[in-house]
């Protein structure tokens, strides 16, 4: 195996799936670098009313 | 507790009523401020005791939900 | 989300010209910087993870649907927002809503006159999707039928007398639970749904209804009109990402979606580079989720051996012992800003909070959650001695954790903290009423004071795991995690009940993408019996199951031999199979066959193929039907895909394919519309005019009505493929080891259908493949490593897990022995002690217990208490509220 490699990640990315890649990375013992363009986490999921099929709040 | 007041003594479920309560907040709705909120772990963990001795203190209502 | 503001640069004064400056004068906290400046960063880091998302697709360029000039046609997005309790409406749903909510402007004046509350909205699918004409995009963007549907129901919900129409070319609900939800809509909250492609919509120039015209089913034009239409704009890739992939080097479809191979679907042609979300090929929430985990598993399987090498272990501090000591209580009264000081007369409360019993410091902060006051509060609370905390600011469900990190900073124990929330149950409800919020403040703080002054240090037990991992069944998904598993470190055991590992995917002929899956399969499983981590007993079932997260004692048979499997976690992968058609004269001719024997044909090059002249695939059997109301998710692209390869074959073959809705989501549709190019012939028909099939001698008679022309269709065809459905296992005595609940179709039910798609809610149990929901084959892998992520956070977590200081306890001098708080446990947390002095008595298994405190308020002994939540605490704050009386 290659030994030059680093034990972190960049996540490109702070949507629902960014935050929780990022998350399962740093749980699971690798540093990460969420990187997100706008001002803020959350990406679209964020701007949404209630979720299919449980019709629960999307925050 | 004044005696001119209504005083409602509510056992809120952490889980979801209490949320609720959280959530009334964050969206800025106006509700009589009449009520004490005791937070609980689940409303399993009611007993009667509570329910009457928060009446013998004084309130005019008791109110447990989860 | 966070809320948080941001300066934009291009309008601010001070930025642009240097005048104004007023928010950083008026900014309590000092929070603004105006020499921030862009800077360049550079990372090192051992993998990427790309999940840049989608843009909403822009329907200004569609010039029938003039989005961009009338102001009741909307997007999807902008109707989520007007639905949306914190939107510009707070969810009351009017028209004109793009106009601004106080327009200043003279016709947006006159327009917002006019603005009334929709009884008519029409949902237009497919804006931006399935589309070669208008725009690109072929492809279809998998979420828009559901939303559509959720979006119509929320606002119907809204008000009640609103007439939803959805317009639609299939209906694509083919997610879990999704089918239910379609036809809950039609026949509970009375959605109407039209299958037609609205041609044009035209305003009425006073009123601003819309008019639209379309062709219905049998071909008649139709004129109606709406007070609005919501677009249901599809996912599209922007430029952006297409440039950024180029940049990092990763290939990409036509359409930009990233190219992955099924069997890997969130590795990148680059390596070290992982894809997950939309950009990943269009996906609703929980498979963006799966995505997610999927994509950090495989950043872990590269970066294996150098995990752990970055992070750092926290510094303990060493806890000061306060039993036995008074009660030293400090409180700390947030302003929140203007948000809670705004309204409760904050400085009366602290120095009223001075004078209650025990508390030996008050004081008033501006942002007790700041980290400078953090620091100021570890430092007051070892300068004063201080033993309880009580915060009375925001709600403990977000801020509780940070104050008590702060106390573990400070050497105390977490639990001797209260905190009490006088903004949102008081100052942002009562916000006009500042006096009336001021006094019940003071009440609440007068309760936390003594309740904190009876909390006691408690204990969090830690949680031993075992590190070996048990996967219970051994196909694609299961093969998928235990690989991921091994390759990070973790002895795996992979249990099958058959004699040879590859489950249902055996039987596949290609991948939708043309993979083939024979020679994939017999790879992964080349891969597995290589692994030096991985057991696998094949011929072994599962007889028994003990134990809890990270100790589970499992007990495997075969051929009569008994072992014992200790693990600390289990992966459930045991897939699901393809039913037997009841219907359509399967079984009373070889010519009528399933889709997986087709399959097998084509896989062995059967020479009757050859011979075939006329094929004919019915979908849909036994799906959608009362007694398996689901859709089977996979069977349209399956079906799709084979007629394609008998097309390919021969083209002389006529091939029809008899459908309800054509389900191809995502890039999947690419290939419905090569079959229609190649020839295949769809005809739709309707469930209660199903096809009639009659065996005849020279060929398979099947007789339909065609929608398109009403007409009886009669078809002779040497070669019927049903699309049966796939069916679940329906593991009960699994379900029951594992204490993990099946929905009512037998498939297992996982902790949270958006956000915890891959892990049970009994602890340390995960879930992957078929046995979920049924999914091809890159959906089975992706669920497969997004299982093996979730395991790998806890098996990470192996000296840090705890469980919770907030469970149960028994005084067993006090213990009855009645037995009460052992059968009413939903958690099985308490049982009998088996020896020592107190055996037979009740004892808490702290693992398990969750802290609800049932068996708290069941025990007609007062043996039970539940740590943190006592009895002697909760009257402790009802009696502070009786004191002034």
């Amino acid at each position: 195996m290659n030994s030059t490699k680093t034990g972190s990640v960049v996540v490109i990315g702070g949507g629902i799936s960014g935050m929780l890649s990022a998350l399962d990375l740093a749980n699971s013992g690798f540093y990460v670098y969420l990187v997100e363009k706008g001002p803020s986490i959350g990406g679209v999921m964020a701007q949404l009313d209630k979720t299919f099929p449980t019709n629960d709040c999307a925050m | 507790m004044s005696d001119n007041e209504i005083k409602i003594v509510s056992f809120l479920c952490n889980w979801c009523s209490y949320g609720a309560a959280d959530l009334a907040g964050v969206s800025r709705m106006e509700y009589p401020a009449d009520i004490r909120v005791i937070r609980i772990p689940c409303t399993g963990r009611m007993s009667p005791k509570f329910v009457l001795s928060a009446f013998r203190e004084g309130a005019d209502a008791v109110w447990v939900s989860g | 989300m966070p809320l948080k503001y941001v300066i934009n640069p291009d309008v601010c004064l001070k930025l642009q010209k240097d005048k104004c400056g007023t928010c950083a004068d008026v900014c309590p906290a000092n929070a603004i910087d105006y020499t921030q400046t862009e800077e360049t960063i550079t990372l090192n880091a051992g993998s990427i993870v790309f999940s840049p998302g989608f843009k909403p697709f822009d329907p200004s360029r569609f010039d029938n649907y003039q989005y961009a000039n009338y102001p009741n046609v909307v997007t999807s997005m902008e109707f989520e927002r007007l639905l949306s309790a914190s939107g510009p409406t707070h969810g009351h749903v009017m028209t004109m809503p793009k106009l601004p909510m106080k327009p200043k402007k003279k016709a947006d004046k006159a327009l917002a006159e006019k603005r009334k509350d929709p009884k008519k909205i029409a949902w237009f699918q497919c804006v931006g999707s399935r589309d070669m004409n208008k725009c690109d995009n072929a492809y279809c963007s998998s979420v828009c039928c559901m939303y559509a549907v959720k979006e119509a129901i929320i606002a119907k919900e809204h008000d009640p007398e609103l007439e939803p129409y959805i317009f639609f070319m299939d209906m694509r609900t083919p997610g879990k639970e999704f089918e239910k939800y379609y036809q809950n809509a039609k026949e509970k909250h009375g959605i109407n749904f039209v299958r037609a492609r609205v041609h044009s919509v035209t305003e009425d120039r006073d009123t601003h209804d819309l008019n639209i015209r379309y062709a219905d089913e049998m071909g008649q034009i139709v004129d109606d009109s709406f007070d609005m239409v919501v677009l249901s704009v599809g996912l599209e890739i922007p430029q952006e990402t297409r440039d950024m992939a180029e940049k990092l080097g990763i290939d990409i479809t036509d359409h930009g979606f990233c190219k992955t191979d099924s069997f890997e679907p969130v590795t990148s042609s680059r390596d070290g580079v992982y894809v997950s979300g939309v950009f990943n090929n269009p996906k609703d929430i929980p498979e963006s989720v799966l995505d997610a985990s999927a994509a950090a598993s495989a950043a872990g399987d590269f970066l294996a051996d150098v995990r752990g090498t970055m992070t750092k272990a926290e510094e303990k501090i060493e806890e000061t012992n306060v039993i036995g000591d008074p009660p030293k209580i400090g409180v700390f009264v947030c302003d929140c800003g203007s948000n809670i000081a705004g309204v409760v007369d904050c400085p009366s409360l602290t120095e009223y909070a001075k004078e209650l019993p025990y508390v030996e410091f008050a004081t008033e902060t501006l942002y007790a959650c700041a980290q400078d006051t953090q620091d100021k509060m570890v430092e007051t609370i070892k300068e004063k001695g201080l033993n309880r905390i009580v915060v009375a600011a925001c709600t403990p469900k977000t801020h509780e954790p940070l104050f008590q990190e702060s106390m573990v900073n400070a050497g105390l124990n977490k639990y001797l903290f209260e905190m009490t929330n006088i903004r949102n149950h008081n100052s942002w409800v009562h916000k006009n009423n500042p006096e009336i919020a001021t006094e019940k403040a003071k009440d609440l703080v007068r309760m936390a004071v003594a309740k904190a002054a009876l909390a006691q240090p408690l204990a969090e037990e830690k949680i031993n795991v075992n590190d070996t991992v048990m996967v219970v069944g051994g196909g694609l998904a299961g093969l998928t995690a235990a690989k991921s598993l091994a390759t990070q470190g973790y002895d795996t055991h992979i249990v099958e009940k058959k004699d040879v590992l590859g489950g249902e995917a055996l039987k596949l002929y290609k991948t939708a993408q043309g993979e083939d899956v024979g020679e994939k399969m017999a790879a992964l499983v080349a891969d597995i019996e290589a692994n030096e981590k991985i057991t696998v007993h094949t011929n072994t079932t599962l007889e028994g199951v003990e134990g809890f997260v990270g100790n589970f004692k499992s007990k495997l048979v075969s051929g009569g031999n008994e072992t014992e499997l200790e693990h600390g976690v289990a992966v459930l992968a045991t897939g699901a199979k393809c039913s037997e058609p009841t219907e359509y004269c399967f079984g009373d001719d070889d010519r009528i066959i399933k889709t997986l024997d087709l399959d097998k044909m084509l896989k062995e090059q059967d020479a009757k193929l050859d011979s075939v002249k006329t094929a004919v695939f019915i979908q849909c059997v036994g799906s959608r039907e009362p007694n398996r109301p689901y859709c089977s998710r996979v069977c349209c692209t399956h079906s799709i895909d084979n007629a394609i390869e008998l097309k390919k074959r021969n083209p002389e073959t006529d091939v029809f394919i008899l459908y309800r809705d054509i389900r191809t989501y995502g890039e999947r549709e690419l290939l419905y519309k090569e079959a229609r190019e190649l020839g295949v012939i769809f005809i739709r028909y309707e469930v209660d005019r199903k096809p009639e099939v009659k065996v005849e001698k020279d060929a398979v008679k099947i007789t339909l009505i065609d929608h398109v022309l009403n007409q009886p269709v009669e078809i002779e065809a040497d070669l019927l493929t049903l699309a049966a459905a796939i069916e679940p296992r329906k593991d009960e005595r699994l379900a029951n080891f594992f204490k993990v609940p099946l929905n009512d179709e037998g498939f297992f039910v996982e902790k949270h259908a958006k956000l915890g798609p891959a892990e049970f809610a009994t602890d340390g149990v995960f879930v992957a493949g078929s046995g979920h929901y049924p999914k091809p084959v890159n959906e089975a892998a992706t669920q497969g490593r997004a299982a093996a992520s979730r395991a790998l956070t806890l098996l990470a977590k192996k000296d840090s897990l705890f469980t919770s200081g907030t469970i149960a306890t028994v005084d067993q001098e006090k213990c009855s022995q009645c037995g009460v708080c052992v059968s009413i446990c939903p958690y099985n947390a308490p049982g009998f002690a088996a020896d020592g002095r107190f055996a037979g008595t009740a004892e808490i298994n702290p693992v398990l217990c969750k802290g609800c405190g049932l068996c708290v308020a069941s025990c007609r002994s007062g043996a039970l208490h539940l740590r943190g939540f006592d009895t002697n605490q909760i009257f402790s704050q009802i009696f502070a509220l009786g004191e002034v009386v």
